[in-house]
């Protein structure tokens, strides 16, 4: 299981989802981002994450979201079982579906897991679909267009370019432990090893200071842009269309398909069963697998 | 008041880092004319880096401490003038090339000191082709910078301050975590920046063989002090100063030393003029 | 190995062989399929000093991470002190050959000098009894006294990499790998180095010191590698291998300022290069007195 990284990177291509101005693509990030709030019946959102892989096979990276949704699955899954248990909204009075051994699985808790599932797909689909179709660097053009602070944006691009880095300096930490014998028996036995990565990291930042000082970095007067973001007649569409999907979806969410008006989704036992399984195998298991992983390592 | 007849002109210059003692330089005299190539030689912690950042203004600004003296680079002041104006001015390279980059691509990293000082769009595109085109790095704008070999990172780093078009750069043990190839590359820039760009370059460096060919003048620091000065002949004649010192000579010097015993002058530093000296004696 | 001889992978178990054995060593890295190491075949004896000289991304990082077990070669073998580095994990190689990282701040971690120390034997199941002699030969053979009781991190970083040295030297291995001990450094701690890998090598430890600066190479190696390419180009004495000019040009790398003037002298030609400033002054004071004058 080598690849437990996740790396939602960039993939190179020229569809049409990829040409669109990432400042379009963000105003659909939060338009989705916004419904997936408002709305509690999980089916239109549902219906929104297959939009979203539909355009994601239209723009030529599927396998690729296929990949990093599978690495988020256990995540989701658990919202799905310990709900399916333990719901959180019906305390005492909840109806049984069926029972599996010791454990009871609730109608309402399936119903409700499905609902926060169906929260975090949408947004997960939406957000990985732009992230992968979007270079960087003009990702955080966009931000800085729309005023984001000119310091969070550095820093958020500055974190981006240290994830490998650290993630090396930890690799070469563990090789000279190893190398001196030691057999990682777990996490708090690591931990000090990594006094060194932390002290590292600072010293870059001194550095990396002092660098940027030198290029006139604390200059207060107006910055100009490298990276030009384009905003073309057709991105001012998507926009648009963004953010009226947006209100109107927000709106309908808390007018049509909030909690008090979704009926508990009721389905066949067996259907109920599988589903449970399902999601707890993908839980459980990764859980294993991350423990013997680090046990291993 | 400082003697502005000199391009870069230093008077008993002094600095004290917050929280200690002892200064980390003190009571420097020096002048460096424009378009000199100077190198700066001492132990670790001598100093060498303290006196770059005294160039361009970070001392005092950003880092906290006492200074004395004065410092004047072409007539300006950098006590007074913001690190912003002295970065158009001066230009600094340091020791770790990774800690130098920041940015996701190396187009966008020499494009940085052009955006903090708000030039338009327009004017950054040549500006930035020709930074990449005079350290040797065409073509590597879409390259992100983590992945470039310690040299080319270093390249970038030269090109990122070059493109804010200073006429002094100032490095700070530019080649001392590279391979041969990378110090090769990177004094190889030195010289030709030097030569045919006209720019003031000033280098703190371990290796007194490359200094001895191409500087024109030679500073060496000990313990925060400006011991000895003067032509790479010069300094590197003094072979028994420079061992007390704990330094080093060319081995040529050293060698040409040892055969014409105390007292000799006109000793070579570079290899050619070793051989010549050699032929002179025979 | 007989019967009552230590058992290959006990730790004080000694090959009657050549120390290291190299056996058509390849590696190729899993993803992107690169290849770091194209074949290499080679023998140390014990004792010997050997130096690798090479650009960065030329193989020689790889060979020395083969060498103690943190990378297994994808193909032919590589045997440490008769224990062959792809039947045992890199913890259990660590008792027969110590590796010293090039940034001293990558190994060290513990609160005190004493305790980093006293780190590699403990992993290695050294009885508590034993530790405070190694403790007290390193203290000796490194000068640490004055430093024991010290944060790692404040202590100058010169001092820091011997403690690097130091710590790894405790574990009493038969081989020091050494990654670039002196780069970066001025040259007062490079004579310490160089004085620590001489010194090294009179006790009979076998030593690998992987650096880009020729003249400690010529200084302290009795054998010379020069990798380029994946390949190893070059086996020789440092004389040997800085006067083969085909090999240094093709390489980039520039033998010690010295050896070339030697090379360079008319009346010296067809000679042996000088590797040191000393040997080249004899040698012509040797050849022409006059000159001496």
């Amino acid at each position: 299981m080598q690849t437990m990284n996740v790396s939602i990177t960039h993939v190179h291509g020229t569809s049409w989802l990829h040409r669109l101005s990432p400042l379009a693509k963000l105003t659909w990030v939060v338009a989705i981002m916004a419904f997936a709030f408002a709305s509690y019946n999980p089916w239109p959102l549902f219906a929104i994450a297959i939009l979203g892989l539909f355009a994601g096979l239209t723009a030529g990276i599927l396998p690729q979201m296929g990949r990093v949704l599978l690495v988020f699955a256990p995540v989701t899954a658990s919202m799905l079982v310990i709900q399916a248990i333990a719901p959180a909204i019906c305390s005492s009075d909840c109806t049984p579906a069926v029972q599996l051994g010791p454990l009871t699985i609730y109608q309402e808790g399936i119903s409700h897991g499905l609902s926060l599932m169906s929260r975090v797909l949408a947004m997960e689909v939406i957000a990985i679909a732009v992230l992968m179709t979007t270079h960087p660097s003009d990702l955080f053009s966009a931000l800085a267009r729309i005023h984001t602070p000119y310091v969070l944006n550095f820093m958020l691009a500055m974190t981006l370019q240290l994830i490998p880095v650290l993630q090396r300096e930890v690799q070469i930490v563990l090789s000279a432990q190893r190398s001196r014998g030691m057999k990682s028996t777990g996490f708090g036995s690591l931990l000090p090893s990594f006094v060194p990565v932390f002290a590292g990291a600072f010293e870059r930042v001194q550095q990396l200071s002092i660098s940027l000082e030198s290029r006139a970095f604390g200059s207060t007067g107006a910055k100009t842009s490298y990276r030009q973001i384009s905003f073309g007649p057709i991105d001012k569409i998507v926009a648009v269309a963004g953010i009226v999907v947006g209100v109107l979806g927000t709106a309908a969410g808390l007018l049509l398909w909030s909690a008090g008006q979704t009926p508990v989704i009721i389905l066949p036992v067996w259907l109920t069963v599988v589903i449970f399984v399902a999601a707890a195998i993908m839980f459980v298991g990764v859980i294993v697998i991350a423990v013997v992983t680090l046990a291993r390592s | 008041m400082p003697d502005d007849s000199a391009f870069i002109s230093i008077r008993n210059l002094g600095w004290t880092y917050a929280a200690t003692t002892r200064p980390a330089i003190n009571d420097i005299n020096v002048d460096i004319a424009q378009g000199e190539y100077v190198g700066i030689i001492g132990l670790n912690g001598a100093g060498k880096t303290t006196l770059g950042l005294c160039l361009n203004g970070i001392i005092p600004h950003m880092l906290m401490g006492e200074q004395t003296g004065t410092v004047s680079v072409a007539g300006l002041d950098p006590t007074e003038l913001p690190v912003r104006e002295m970065a158009r001015m001066v230009g600094m390279v340091f020791d770790n090339p990774e800690f130098q980059m920041s940015q996701i691509t190396a187009a966008e990293e020499v494009a940085l000191g052009l955006e903090n000082i708000g030039v338009p769009y327009a004017e950054m595109v040549p500006r930035i082709a020709a930074a990449l085109e005079l350290v040797g790095l065409t073509g590597f704008d879409e390259r992100s910078p983590m992945a470039l070999s310690g040299g080319q990172q270093q390249r970038l780093a030269i090109a990122a301050t070059l493109v804010m078009k200073p006429t002094i750069l100032f490095m700070d043990e530019p080649t001392s975590n590279l391979d041969p190839l990378g110090k090769e590359e990177v004094f190889e820039i030195a010289l030709r920046l030097n030569k045919e760009e006209g720019l003031t370059v000033i280098v703190a460096e371990h290796e007194v063989e490359v200094l001895a060919q191409y500087a024109d003048r030679i500073l060496v620091l000990h313990e925060g002090e400006l011991v000895l000065q003067g032509t790479p002949a010069e300094v590197f004649a003094q072979g028994a100063r420079m061992t007390d010192l704990g330094l080093r000579v060319p081995q040529v010097t050293e060698f040409a030393s040892a055969l014409a015993g105390p007292g000799a002058t006109g000793l070579p530093v570079t290899t050619d003029a070793t051989l010549a000296w050699l032929e002179a004696r025979a | 190995m007989t019967a009552t001889a230590p058992v290959v992978g006990h730790p004080s178990h000694v090959t009657d062989g050549p120390m290291i054995v190299v056996r058509e060593a390849r590696y190729v890295y899993p993803r992107g399929r690169v290849v770091a190491l194209d074949g290499l075949s080679i023998d140390v004896p014990a004792g010997q000093i050997v130096g690798i000289a090479g650009q960065n991304g030329s193989g020689k990082t790889t060979l020395t991470k083969l060498l103690n077990g943190l990378l297994k070669p994808t193909s032919g073998s590589v045997t440490v002190n008769g224990m062959n580095t792809g039947d045992w994990p890199v913890q259990k190689m660590a008792a027969h050959v110590g590796y010293v990282f090039q940034n001293p701040n990558h190994q060290l971690f513990a609160t005190t000098v004493e305790e980093e120390l006293k780190f590699g034997p403990r992993n290695l199941g050294v009885p508590d009894e034993e530790i405070p002699e190694r403790v007290a030969e390193a203290v000796e053979f490194f000068g640490l006294q004055d430093v024991l009781a010290l944060h790692p991190y404040r202590i100058s970083f010169p001092l820091r990499k011997l403690v690097g040295i130091a710590s790894i030297f405790t574990m009493r291995p038969r081989v020091f790998i050494l990654d670039e001990p002196t780069t970066g450094q001025d040259h007062r701690t490079t004579g310490v180095i160089n004085r620590l890998i001489t010194r090294l090598g009179e006790r009979g430890d076998t030593v690998v010191c992987v650096s880009h600066d020729m003249p400690l190479l010529a200084d302290v190696s009795e054998r010379l590698l020069v990798m380029w390419n994946a390949q190893l180009i070059a086996d020789g004495t440092p004389r040997e291998v800085f006067s083969d000019r085909e090999v240094m040009g093709r390489t980039h790398l520039t033998p010690p300022q010295i050896t070339q003037l030697s090379l360079r002298i008319p009346s010296r030609a067809g000679r042996p290069a000088a590797l040191s400033v000393d040997e080249l002054v004899d040698d012509i004071r040797g050849v022409s007195p006059a000159a001496g004058a």
